[in-house]
């Protein structure tokens, strides 16, 4: 489903998600796909160690759920840049919702703020992308 | 028990140190193995094209992002991701052999050198060396306080 730009306005919402917990075997999976195999994704007694109360979401397997909410609207060769700053830890168990906010545009492209919370309204990550309208 | 009266900056003059080259397949199966891990049910970003995130994928092959902190004096234990921003050139397809372009882009401090931030800068090639996308990953190192334990 595409975004009809000319019927949103700046500061609007154009797209959220819900992102329901990870499991162990969620990160396990993550960690194995992307050869990030820090143990604070995958083993709790070295995230207790840590201070953690359970395991670590990683960073970037929440930046892959915005890129998701992305490239629901827009397909992936009209993203110029897409960029995200982690600011809090989301934890497995916890469930996120997403937003994806008009925040600039211009002839022939158009930039989203992108928000990451959990149901408790922690910030976890944000984010700006940049979208090029015609391929 | 040794107790360090300043935090031990990162040597500057690492800035620009660079990787060796190094090519990666984007094999099928781990395009999908990703696409299951993220929960990607579009089957254009499990067959013909890496979502948007996936360049981190290829950049961090062979314990490459390890091995950038270790060449550094980093304790990986002190390490956070801060920032992460992807910038894109061309599609990269599932198939192509992609040569990764690592380097220590900058080094700086922030609170008086408790924190320093690492900036890596990798670029992503075509087998024909067209551009195909940039990875600027930004680690934060947490330096212990003086005196602290």
């Amino acid at each position: 489903m595409s975004i009809d730009l000319a019927s949103v306005a700046l500061g609007d919402v154009v797209a959220t998600a819900e992102g329901p917990p990870f499991d162990a075997q969620a990160l396990a999976r993550y960690a194995q796909a992307s050869g990030d195999l820090n143990p604070l994704h995958t083993d709790r007694a070295f995230a207790a160690k840590a201070g953690f109360p359970d395991l670590v979401v990683h960073g970037m397997l929440n930046m892959a759920r915005l890129g998701r909410l992305v490239t629901a609207h827009f397909p992936a060769q009209q993203i110029l840049s897409f960029s995200v700053r982690f600011e809090g830890v989301l934890l497995a168990g916890q469930a996120t919702t997403m937003a994806m906010t008009l925040s600039a545009r211009s002839e022939g492209g158009a930039e989203f703020e992108l928000q990451m919370r959990t149901s408790g309204d922690q910030r976890i990550a944000s984010g700006v992308v940049k979208v090029s309208t015609f391929l | 028990m040794f107790f360090q009266s300043t935090p031990v900056a990162i040597d500057r003059a690492h800035i620009g140190d660079t990787l060796a080259p190094f090519d990666v397949v984007v094999e099928p199966a781990a395009l999908a193995a990703f696409a299951d891990a993220i929960g990607e049910t579009d089957p254009v970003y499990r067959h013909e094209i890496a979502p948007p995130t996936f360049m981190k994928v290829l950049e961090g092959k062979d314990n490459s992002s390890r091995r950038i902190m270790e060449a550094l004096g980093v304790d990986l234990r002190r390490i956070l991701h801060a920032e992460q921003r992807f910038e894109y050139h061309a599609p990269i397809r599932c198939g192509e052999t992609v040569t990764v372009n690592r380097r220590v882009a900058d080094i700086s401090s922030r609170k008086e050198g408790l924190l320093e931030l690492v900036l890596i800068e990798t670029q992503f090639k075509s087998a024909t060396g067209g551009l195909l996308g940039t990875s600027i990953q930004t680690v934060m190192v947490r330096n212990p306080k003086p005196g602290a334990t």
